[in-house]
């Protein structure tokens, strides 16, 4: 490209956001418009309808609890009575949402050059975490140590860490293309990398993250091209391994073990390792059809664990019924993941189609899985639904996600 | 870079596997999966929802009143409190759950197993742990309810405070209670801890007396706190049917006092009595004494039997005993107790007699002192015999030989079913629980030997309920009409307004009006000339018979009894007292007709019965003394004079300043009145003399010599009667011109 009209940036803001017009005339900003392309607008309608219906859904779901847990107003504390999460929420939102839109400019490329940088930067989080905790205890007595205080807010680790792995094996993946697609050994040092961080997330006590993450690399790994009978391979051992260790149990930890009895059977334990799964079908189960309505779940009432983050869906259930759950829910994000899949097939550049396709599994692994658990269909674990449960580092990566996606589908717009 | 295209297709179709996998086979199986929860599901778990959503406690119910005829609350639930604990909430504090447990049994007065059994059942979200507790008890549990109960620390290191109110709560209860004590006991009944009705009134119509609970259902969180309150239902506590009985508490009082003076007089074991309405078979009054506290029941009252129980040193046979006691004092004996009725069955077997004509009025019977029935002798009470009788003297006399007669006369058939038709053989049907049924003859039985009629028919070898007793002297009074006696007149809604109105039920006509008649008038003649006079009361015709019969389990052992009713000419009400195991003296007429006369009095004055005085009986009528206070000397002594009083002046004054007895005493008509005519003249004063075992002349002789007027009770008419009790200790000082009640009686040596 390169011509006269284009004026000398800094060179970071360069590498960032690409060469801007010097033209201020109307003329001159619909040509550099026209240069940068026009973001997805089905996909942005898609996000900040989620952003605007998960926010209402958490409120809903989160208020018995931060009554309880803040029952006055305390804004020094950062208490805010029945508001607490919410008000927090809509300030995570207040990062995330000019985190998307700046996200929505950034170059792909820019992304792929800094996607080591990034992923170097996680990893020091994800080893500071296991220093540097909030030291949550469980029930089980085991240390949780997931979180980083920052004051104002915790910084979960592996949430970030999530999303630059996505981009640092899709840089890999693009780049070491020729040997991913020709040679199986390529896969290896890839299935290092993923094995690093899952690693890293199992000493913080985080075993639904470490399997998202094995299975998102995984996943990645596939779209990258890699050897079919490697999967093939890999989904045989994991299917004969799975079956093999439900029969024997005892190689589990007994938590894991207790887990694994209570979804196997229904009646297992109500009161113990089947108590969480319970109240989740319980609140299910009293929405039926249509629902009780907004707002007028019982089951949140400090009978579901985690209302306003794990089990954020079953009180969606209870209160807008299987109907509207589906409509509202399960169908936008089935929508979210194709317009992303397409935004990733426009695009001619493959990383960014890597990338995009990357941030679209894990929104779909972890919406799956979110469902599967809360309806008793998978083992009980605690993962998030995206756009829905509190969070806050969770909910400005995925917000950043999304804005990588648009600035992709700005880019395959103008047909990069 | 240009790449190969089968490259670029390997993405496009990798992208389309995991598209697939995610969007159609992943999010597929959850909206599968979701709708075999929520819809396949849905009911099961909505249901186990709303089970652990849901508190569900009972708002207890008042229990209906119960009120004599004139609105009385004679029973009625009074507010109380029950004190409940939240299982659930506990079961996650242990400690603290071990700490309230024996918080608990100390305030309440309850054993830690107990408290603990419930504590325990952690499934629950409200158990109750005591009810009905009293007011100062609530004021306690309020003061434990403020109090820290434990500190805990949670699983995020922050402590928290538990207090006692986490863990137990204070809701409304009823509590039964009884205004008059032990009034009518063993009529009303009384509740036990569950507040269900164990015998009386309370047991008979405790299925409608018992309200409808209400429920609280409210929605409480995980933490087992309540949820906002649009998720609260409460449904009302429904008060129970009220009864209005016909029992008048006035009457009721009359007839306790009455008895309860006799079994002091007497020292018999137990008295009974009961009062009933002869035109509608309304029971006006019934007891039996001695009775006990409504409000305490397992309260022993007879001190003889307290001291017994005292002497009893085995626990357990001690445990038997008070059991024992316990059944014995809340007994109703008016229709759980069978005696033998005695000479106050003659009233049925004359009645019968008549109504089949087997004996002709004006015929005669010559008794001897005994009859020979087969190859028994049997005698009369009077050894030397009556001699030549009608029957009517016959029936004054409560001659035997002459009813054994009539008996054998009439023949087993024409007894037996006079026997029946005055109701001896079923039970009343009175809205009592455990009306028990005598023994008797069968018509077979007593066809095959003479003597089992000849017995019969003065009232001996067979056994009555005094209910039964008493329905049969009404029949006469009544002109002829086998009632139902009932207790409960009416049945009232929480409102106030009538359910239900008992009508009179009239079984059956059993003798003729005219038959009904003769009866009264012989009945009439018992206690003007016979056996009942002692149950004289002046200015009424009471019509009454009496009766004396040995226990026959324990020979020696007596039942004094007198039926009778009153006004003679237009008979109201019936009485029948029974005194059961008197100490000395046992006649019915010693016994039990005094009684009857003193209580069937203060009835007639009572119910505004209007007295009709002989001249005779004139000379001794009681009145007041005319007020004189304030008027001059002169015109007092005239007005008094007039009135048929004395009149003693003391002091030189000219008007009078006080009067003894003042005008709301009562003094017999020849009596002397006192008046003072100095200002604060000291009163004089004289000593109590002995006026008993006096005629009433004597009586009057000594009264006047001493200074004090008597008032006459029970028939003095003439030297057969003797005075036996004064209401004031002899040698004890009174004021001169105070009244001195005098109670008489007759000491006839035959009388029964």
């Amino acid at each position: 490209m390169g011509s006269e009209g284009i004026r000398k940036e800094s060179s970071l803001k360069l590498l960032l956001f690409g060469p801007r017009v010097e033209d201020k005339s109307l003329k001159g900003l619909q040509k550099e418009f026209k240069q940068r392309g026009t973001i997805d607008v089905v996909f942005l309608i898609l996000v900040m309808y989620f952003v605007v219906f998960g926010t209402i859904m958490m409120f809903s779901a989160s208020y018995p609890r931060a009554e309880l847990e803040t029952p006055e107003i305390n804004i020094l504390k950062l208490e805010f009575g029945p508001y607490t999460y919410l008000v927090k929420q809509i300030f995570f939102l207040l990062i995330g949402i000019p985190a998307m839109l700046v996200a929505s400019v950034v170059k792909t490329d820019a992304v792929k050059r800094f996607s080591f940088l990034l992923f170097g930067f996680s990893i020091v989080l994800l080893i500071i975490v296991l220093f540097f905790n909030t030291g949550v205890q469980s029930s089980d007595g085991d240390q949780y140590r997931r979180w980083i205080d920052l004051g104002f807010m915790t910084l979960q680790p592996s949430d970030v860490a999530k999303f630059t792995l996505i981009a640092f094996l899709a840089a890999l993946l693009d780049t070491n293309r020729q040997r991913v697609e020709t040679d199986w050994k390529a896969l290896l040092p890839l299935t290092g990398v993923i094995v690093f961080v899952a690693a890293l997330i199992v000493l913080e006590k985080h075993f639904s993250a470490t399997f998202l993450v094995l299975l998102m690399g995984f996943t990645m790994m596939y779209l990258g091209g890699g050897k079919k009978w490697c999967f093939i391979l890999v989904i045989a051992v994991a299917v004969v391994g799975i079956v093999l260790l439900v029969v024997n149990m005892d190689v589990f930890p007994n938590y894991v073990q207790e887990r694994l009895k209570g979804w196997l059977d229904r009646d297992y334990d109500p009161t113990g390792s089947r108590w969480q799964t319970n109240q989740s079908l319980y609140a299910i189960g009293s929405g039926g059809l249509f629902g009780v309505g907004l707002g007028n779940s019982k089951q949140k009432h400090l009978y579901l664990p985690e209302p306003h983050n794990d089990f954020i869906f079953s009180v969606i259930c209870e209160e807008l019924g299987f109907i509207r759950t589906v409509l509202f829910v399960i169908v936008p994000f089935a929508l979210l993941i194709l317009r992303g899949f397409q935004i990733a097939m426009r695009t001619k550049n493959r990383y960014a189609s890597l990338l995009v396709m990357g941030i679209m599994v894990q929104v779909g692994i972890q919406t799956f899985f979110n469902i599967g658990v809360v309806t008793g269909m998978l083992p009980n674990t605690g993962i998030s639904l995206p756009f829905f449960s509190f969070g806050g580092t969770a909910l400005i990566m995925l917000l950043g996600e999304m804005g990588f996606v648009l600035s992709v589908s700005r880019r395959a717009s103008v047909n990069e | 870079m240009s790449l190969p295209q089968t490259n670029e297709n390997t993405l496009a179709k990798r992208a389309l596997h995991v598209l697939i996998i995610i969007v159609v086979l992943a999010f597929g199986a959850c909206i599968f999966y979701l709708g075999y929860v929520q819809l396949g599901l849905g009911e099961e778990y909505r249901a186990k929802a709303e089970a652990n959503q849901l508190r569900d406690s009972e708002i207890s119910a008042e229990r209906g009143v119960v009120y004599d005829r004139n609105g009385k609350e004679l029973a009625k639930s009074a507010s109380a409190w029950k004190i409940v604990i939240y299982p659930n909430k506990m079961a996650d504090c242990k400690p603290a759950r071990e700490i309230v447990i024996k918080k608990l049994s100390s305030v309440l007065k309850i054993s830690e197993d107990t408290v603990r059994a419930k504590a325990e059942m952690s499934q629950y979200g409200n158990m109750v742990v005591k009810y009905r507790v009293e007011k100062d008890v609530r004021e306690k549990m309020l003061e434990v309810l403020k109090q820290e109960c434990y500190e805990d620390t949670n699983e995020k290191g922050q402590k928290v405070k538990y207090k006692f109110a986490d863990f137990v709560g204070i809701e409304n209860d009823v509590k039964r209670y009884y205004p008059y004590n032990s009034f009518a006991s063993t009529v009303l009944g009384f509740t036990g801890t569950d507040d269900v009705g164990t015998g009386g009134l309370e047991l008979q119509y405790n299925s409608i007396l018992t309200g409808t609970p209400g429920r609280k259902i409210t929605a409480v969180s995980g933490s087992g706190d309540s949820m906002p309150s649009e998720y609260e239902t409460v449904v009302d506590a429904v008060q129970g049917t009220s009864l209005v009985t016909t029992l008048d508490e006035t009457i009721q009082r009359y007839l306790e006092e009455g008895l309860d003076q006799s079994i002091k007089d007497t020292q018999a074991e137990y008295a009974y009595g009961i009062i009933m309405d002869v035109n509608t078979g309304a029971i006006l009054a019934m007891s039996s004494k001695p009775d006990y506290d409504l409000n305490n029941p397992y309260e022993i009252t007879s001190q003889t039997v307290r001291d017994h129980l005292d002497e009893i040193t085995d626990e357990r046979k001690r445990d038997e005993a008070e059991t024992t006691a316990w059944f014995n004092q809340w007994k109703n004996r008016t229709i759980s107790d069978t005696y033998e009725p005695g000479s106050v069955f003659k009233i049925i077997t004359a009645a019968a007699a008549l109504e089949e004509n087997i004996w002709d009025l004006s015929k005669t019977y010559v008794c001897g002192g005994a009859i020979q029935v087969d190859d028994r002798r049997m005698h009369c009470s009077h050894r030397e015999g009556h001699g030549t009788q009608t029957f009517s003297q016959a029936f004054a006399n409560s001659c035997n030989p002459f009813f054994i007669q009539l008996g054998l006369d009439m023949g087993v058939d024409n007894f037996y079913k006079y026997f029946e038709a005055f109701g001896f053989t079923e039970r009343t049907g009175i809205d009592l629980p455990s009306e028990q049924l005598g023994m008797y003859h069968s018509a077979e039985s007593m066809k095959k030997t003479k003597v089992q009629l000849a017995s019969s028919a003065f009232g001996q070898s067979f056994t009555v309920t005094p209910i039964q007793t008493i329905t049969a002297v009404s029949a006469i009074a009544n002109g002829g009409k086998l009632l139902k006696p009932y207790i409960v007149a009416k049945t009232l809604d929480p409102d106030g307004n009538i359910i239900s109105e008992t009508q009179p039920t009239v079984k059956r006509q059993v003798i003729s009006e005219n038959t009904a008649q003769i009866i009264t008038g012989m009945m009439e003649d018992v206690v003007s000339t016979g056996t009942g006079q002692n149950a004289y009361v002046a200015g009424y015709r009471v019509a009454g018979k009496t009766g004396t019969s040995e226990i026959l389990e324990e020979p020696g052992e007596y039942v004094a009894s007198f039926a009778c009713f009153a006004p003679a000419d237009d008979p109201q009400i019936a009485m029948l007292i029974a005194v059961k195991k008197p100490v000395g003296e046992y006649y019915g007429s010693q016994i039990a007709a005094p009684v009857a006369a003193d209580i069937m009095q203060k009835v007639m004055v009572y119910l505004n019965v209007e007295p009709k005085y002989t001249e005779e009986e004139n000379a001794h009528v009681d009145r007041n003394a005319d007020n004189v206070v304030g008027k001059s000397v002169e015109e007092a002594k005239q007005t008094l004079t007039n009135s048929g009083f004395n009149v003693r002046v003391i002091g030189s004054g000219e008007t009078v300043v006080e009067q003894v007895p003042s005008s709301n005493q009562t003094i017999s008509a020849n009596g002397t009145v006192i008046l003072y005519t100095e200002q604060n003249a000291e009163k004089q004063v004289t000593t109590v003399p002995d006026l008993t075992g006096m005629t009433v002349n004597q009586v009057y002789a000594a009264a006047n010599q001493a200074g004090v007027n008597v008032s006459i009770v029970g028939n003095a008419a003439s030297s057969s009667f003797i005075s036996y009790k004064q209401d004031k200790e002899v040698n004890s000082k009174v004021y001169c011109g105070d009244t001195i009640v005098v109670y008489f009686k007759s000491t006839s040596s035959d009388a029964e």
